[in-house]
């Protein structure tokens, strides 16, 4: 729960442009922020969060900046009196005409603004008020603004705000914020143009939430491990981040609920919680784990995330964010334990990776007290290394994973061909792209035709077999003509959601009138099953079909297992 | 034993829910049952008829999830127990199977008692179905309407947006019919209560869980409030059949009027709520309890140590004027209004071209106009043969001038085609086709061209989303506190921090740092006695 902002944490700040910062907060340094002013990290640790500022400062006397709370009443002044006017009296027939300002008279051209560039330069250097002073003498030597519509005052107010104003609010850095980060103020290629919307539904589509056991306890959980997802993630970790959220495991606080809860009691020990978890941060990771039994990396059974990458080292940089470093993770992190990366190549062959082939010869203890410190700690090390890369990549062969999300640059159904053996009966799978035509030929190798196709063509080639008594491998044979093994998946879906940002405004509510274009996002899912290998024959009449009744509220099948009873098993 | 929706295992088991997945927008939900109370007469215990077949639920149950069930040999006409309706029903079963709509049929051991055992049931030749756990999405899709349903593409955004997460505690009013009081639970849950009136919820592993737990973590809760007593009664039923009964408090009330406490309007406990998702025609009405200090003095409903998110759910324009105008009044910040435009693609080979005649859902039409001319070549050519055996029948019929009735010229001419084309090869349009195409060896599966499109049923609005957050309060006497704590003005020599560092480094920078602490308050107190000199201020970017 994101209740004050932490030392050390990552934040956003919402600028009067409508654009965002992420910067760390390190106690006892300065915040930059552009244009829009400079104060120090101290005046907002431990303060809430959606709080907006105001920068106060007198030029030329150092350590006057202070912070001032923007009320939310001020934010919404505007509007409220707006608002006030118009429910208060509907009926204001009083001289239409003249009320009623049109843009009929305006000039448009720059000359109505008598304050020239040197002069509010100059204000800028004097000003104090975080730029209300000029933005009231903009107004004032303005001097068509008495012709103004109220609409285009309001607008014109907006933009000088945008331009002067000294002003920003505090919001914490969770998912939501960083996907639209990277979506409108970076790069967004970068996390494949993911949406928030597509993010929400890749979660729920992929089934992914908190396993139940904690990963406190390992005994409860290794009798049952539930949780366990397989991810597919090249947007740098958006994906991975969205997931570990889901689950709980995102941020370094996650679990540190009873601090909150003493919070919530009463006020006082709000403040030494707060203390004592900053003593903790300043120093961080010793002292930490030490009380903690050591548990090692990638050691968790349930609740965990394993991330098939396909380069030597995964791409996760974007949960740095989120407090957790890829070169050099703090073990109280709970990514720590329950994030676990796999190569494809470890996934596929792993004998062809050095680390996991290649046992670093054991050394009896007696040996080992003789060796140096340092070489002491680089044999443990090493044998640390190679026994969490066996345990992980044994583990992500043996499958029986509990989702699978993708989220990939390369085809989708060369992905889908490895990762659907390892899921468990009924695990849901859920793919993004980008674009759709990757995704539309995922849907073309689950056709009902290409199913039927399928286990027709099995059942010919097991006949086949039994009569000739040649050893004939049905599976190779198979995936000559079939890449995908089109009966593992049910309910095979591709679909889109797109959302749409109104300006609501009394008297003034409308679409926004332009948003970012680029990739769409789509969303491929469907559920692993597992078919049974004798043949049966579908029921059901297909002519039945136009008999059925048709509720209103519910969609009818579409084509693709519209044709579903034909289907032979 | 948890929830099959949480923490499903591997197999289904007795006495949970389990879908039986027909297609792709069709699952039944059923709870599995070796008995049933109804008296339905099955000798193989309960069954559950679908159009797809008869499955006892001895064939459904300690099955591994996602399996393929093959249906069975159920005998339905000879059942005992039914009495004189028994012809009458068996119709309307029919009619319900016509009806695809098949819904769970009661079922029990046959006649009293002492037939405890279920007789083992026989495979039919036909009919299958896929034996699912059941998730938010696929409850949404398959349960029983009672009221408009909040669809999976609009909770799965709200939710994120809400910021559900573990342990979050969810305020959701109007629980309607359950779907996202479901979504809900599972955003927010992080364990079961491990002290419940239920027998459901608890048993040993959980009890041991919770012992083991080194620190008290708060559990992620659902307080579902509803006004129509009946959905109260059916939503509370089902959560208990599907074992979230630990995890929401429903409770029946007029949330305009009384608010959002549990328990007593008054007195009750506060849910401690971080998101808030309401369901209601008049949204603004019910805001007014939603503060940090309710005028009417009780407890407030949310969480006084986070900030609240909040999502409203109005399908007009209007309802969303007014809840904003009110949430603007109530100093909510952050506030925002969308809807979700989602659709679902088709995804299917458009086949058109001549060598799809008599291919189903194929068009038989040129696909290319190389295509088209050369069939018109054929046309042409295959007309001109036609003629110009006419044209010699013709000139026989001259030569050899016979009394002809109107009646054997008719009758000549109607039969000349089907001479002429027995004795050209037949054109069919199949011939026409384009060479290359025809003799290809491709599989059926993989002609025609890979198309898209949106899908034929579109929902182009669902409701409007206003979003709001309402930050923590912050009191002068806090911000006191915090002065007292971080120094507003202390601002540290900058550390040349780029890249993550070895423990000796950080060790040396430990160092350094106190270090330049003392010399930094060195400074400072230089500052204090000559106050007018330009402080050394450090730029420092993170």
């Amino acid at each position: 729960m994101h209740s004050y902002v932490r030392p050390n944490q990552f934040v956003a700040f919402k600028l009067p442009s409508d654009q965002t910062r992420i910067q760390k907060i390190v106690p006892n340094t300065q915040v930059f922020l552009g244009k829009y002013g400079t104060f120090p990290a101290n005046q907002i640790i431990g303060r809430p969060f959606y709080l907006t500022f105001d920068i106060h400062e007198t030029p030329g006397e150092p350590d006057s900046t202070h912070l001032r709370i923007v009320s939310a009443a001020e934010l919404h002044a505007e509007h409220l009196i707006a608002e006030g006017e118009g429910d208060g009296d509907d009926q204001e027939p009083v001289d239409e005409a003249a009320t009623m300002r049109t843009n009929r008279d305006t000039i448009d051209d720059r000359s109505t603004q008598k304050l020239t560039i040197e002069e509010i330069e100059a204000l800028k250097r004097e000003s104090t008020g975080a730029g209300k002073e000029i933005i009231a003498k903009l107004l004032e030597s303005h001097s068509a603004i008495d012709q103004k519509t109220a609409f285009s005052l309001a607008k014109y107010k907006l933009r000088k705000e945008r331009k002067y104003m000294k002003r920003f609010t505090v919001i914490p850095l969770d998912v939501s914020l960083l996907t639209n980060y990277m979506l409108q103020d970076k790069e967004a290629a970068r996390t494949l143009e993911m949406r928030d919307e597509a993010l929400g539904l890749l979660g729920c589509w992929g089934n992914v939430h908190h396993g139940g056991s904690t990963s406190f306890d390992m005994e409860t959980v290794l009798a049952n491990p539930n949780g366990r997802y397989l991810v597919v993630d090249d947007t740098g970790g958006l994906v991975v981040a969205a997931m570990a959220e889901r689950m709980g495991i995102l941020y370094p606080h996650d679990g540190d609920f009873d601090e909150e809860q003493q919070d919530a009691h009463s006020k006082v020990p709000a403040t030494t919680g707060a203390h004592g978890e900053q003593d903790d941060e300043a120093q961080p990771t010793e002292g930490a784990t030490s009380r903690r039994n050591r548990r090692p990396q990638m050691s968790a059974q349930g609740n965990t995330i394993t991330l098939l990458h396909a380069n030597k080292q995964p791409n996760i940089s974007l949960l740095k964010y989120f407090g957790y470093e890829a070169d050099d993770p703090s073990e109280s992190h709970p990514l720590y334990t329950n994030f676990k990366t796999v190569s494809f190549m470890q996934l596929l062959d792993p004998n062809a990776d050095s680390i996991y082939a290649q046992e670093p010869t054991e050394i009896p203890p007696q040996e080992l007290s003789t060796y140096k410190s340092s070489k002491r700690s680089a044999y443990h090390r090493k044998r640390g290394r190679w026994m969490r890369v066996r345990r992980v990549v044994d583990e992500a062969r043996a499958g029986g994973f509990d989702g699978l999300v993708i989220a990939t640059l390369m085809d989708p159904s060369s992905v889908l061909k490895h990762t659907i053996p390892l899921l468990a009966g009924s695990a849901p799978v859920a793919v993004y792209s980008p674009n759709i035509e990757p995704l539309t030929e995922v849907m073309d190798l689950y056709s009902t035709a290409r199913k039927t196709a399928f286990i027709n063509r099995r059942r010919e080639l097991v006949e086949q077999r039994a009569a000739s008594e040649d050893p004939i491998d049905v599976k190779s044979e198979l995936e000559q003509e079939f890449p995908l093994d089109p009966t593992l998946l049910l309910a095979p879906t591709l679909e889109t959601s797109r959302v749409r940002v109104w300006q609501v405004l009394p008297g003034r509510s409308h679409p926004m009138m332009s948003s970012r274009g680029g990739a769409d996002g789509f969303i491929f899912h469907g559920m692993k099953v597992i078919p049974t290998q004798e043949h049966i024959e579908a029921a059901g009449n297909p002519s039945r079909k136009k008999r059925k009744v048709v509720r209103a509220d519910e969609t009818p099948a579409s084509s693709v297992d519209g044709v579903d009873v034909e289907m032979t098993a | 034993m948890g929830s099959p929706f949480l923490t499903p295992g591997t197999h289904s088991q007795l006495n949970q829910l389990a879908l039986l997945h027909l297609r792709r927008d069709q699952a039944i939900p059923t709870v599995l049952q070796l008995h049933d109370d109804d008296n339905a007469g099955y000798k193989e215990g309960k069954v559950t008829t679908t159009r797809f077949g008869s499955f006892p639920h001895t064939t459904l149950t300690g099955q591994q999830w996602g399996s393929q069930i093959i249906a069975s040999k159920v005998d339905t006409g000879s059942r005992r127990g039914r009495g004189p309706q028994k012809k009458n029903r068996q119709l309307k079963r029919k009619a319900d199977e016509l009806d695809s709509s098949a819904a769970t049929t009661p079922a029990a051991e046959a006649g009293s008692g002492s037939q405890s055992s279920p007789q083992a049931a026989v495979a039919a030749a036909s009919g299958f179905l896929h034996l699912v756990y059941p998730t938010p999405e696929l409850w949404t899709m398959s349960l029983p309407h009672r009221t408009q349903v909040v669809y999976t593409p609009d909770y799965s955004y709200i939710l994120h947006r809400l910021r559900a997460r573990p342990g979050s505690s969810i305020i959701e009013a109007g629980a309607g019919s359950g779907s996202f009081t479901h979504a809900a639970v599972r955003a927010v849950f992080n364990g079961y209560p491990t002290t419940t009136t239920t027998t459901l919820t608890t048993d040993e592993g959980a009890d041991a869980t919770a012992a083991t737990l080194p620190k008290k973590r708060r559990l992620g809760q659902v307080s579902s409030f509803e006004f129509h007593e009946q959905r109260v009664g059916k939503v509370r039923q089902e959560l208990r059949e599907h074992g979230l009964e630990g995890l929401v408090h429903v409770t029946h009330r007029d949330v305009y009027q009384d608010g959002f406490l549990v328990g007593d309007p008054q007195t009750g406990t506060s849910p401690k709520a971080n998101a808030v998702f309401l369901d209601l025609p008049a949204p603004w009405l019910a805001l007014k309890h939603l503060v940090r200090h309710p005028a009417s003095g009780a407890e407030s409903p949310l969480d006084p140590t986070s900030p609240v998110y909040l999502c409203t759910f109005s399908p007009c324009l209007e309802q969303v004027q007014r809840t904003v105008s009110v949430l603007r009044q109530l100093s909510w910040l952050d506030i925002s209004m969308v809807e979700v435009n989602n659709h679902r693609i088709d995804v299917k080979r458009e086949k058109v071209g001549l060598e799809y005649e008599k291919v189903r859902g194929a068009v038989v039409f040129p696909k290319s106009v190389d295509e088209a001319v050369s069939k018109m070549r054929h046309v042409e050519e295959h007309s001109r043969k036609y003629r110009e055996l006419q044209q010699q029948q013709q000139d026989e019929e001259d030569s050899t001038p016979l009394p002809a009735s109107l009646d054997a010229v008719l009758g000549k001419e109607e039969q000349k085609p089907v001479v002429s084309e027995s004795e050209t090869p037949a054109p069919t349009t199949a011939a026409l086709a384009d060479p290359s195409s025809q003799t290809s060896s491709v599989p059926l599966y993989a002609q025609g061209r890979l198309v898209h499109r949106t899908e034929d049923n579109l929902k182009t609005h669902t409701s409007y989303l206003v979003f709001a957050v309402l930050p923590r309060e912050w009191t002068e006497e806090d911000e006191q506190k915090c002065r007292e704590k971080w120094p507003p003005h202390r601002v540290d020599q900058p550390m040349q921090t780029e890249k993550p560092k070895g423990r000796k480094q950080l060790k040396r920078e430990q160092l350094q740092r106190e270090e330049a602490e003392e010399q930094q308050q060195q400074q400072q107190q230089q500052k204090h006695e000559d106050a007018g000199e330009e402080s050394g201020k450090i730029r420092e970017e993170a």
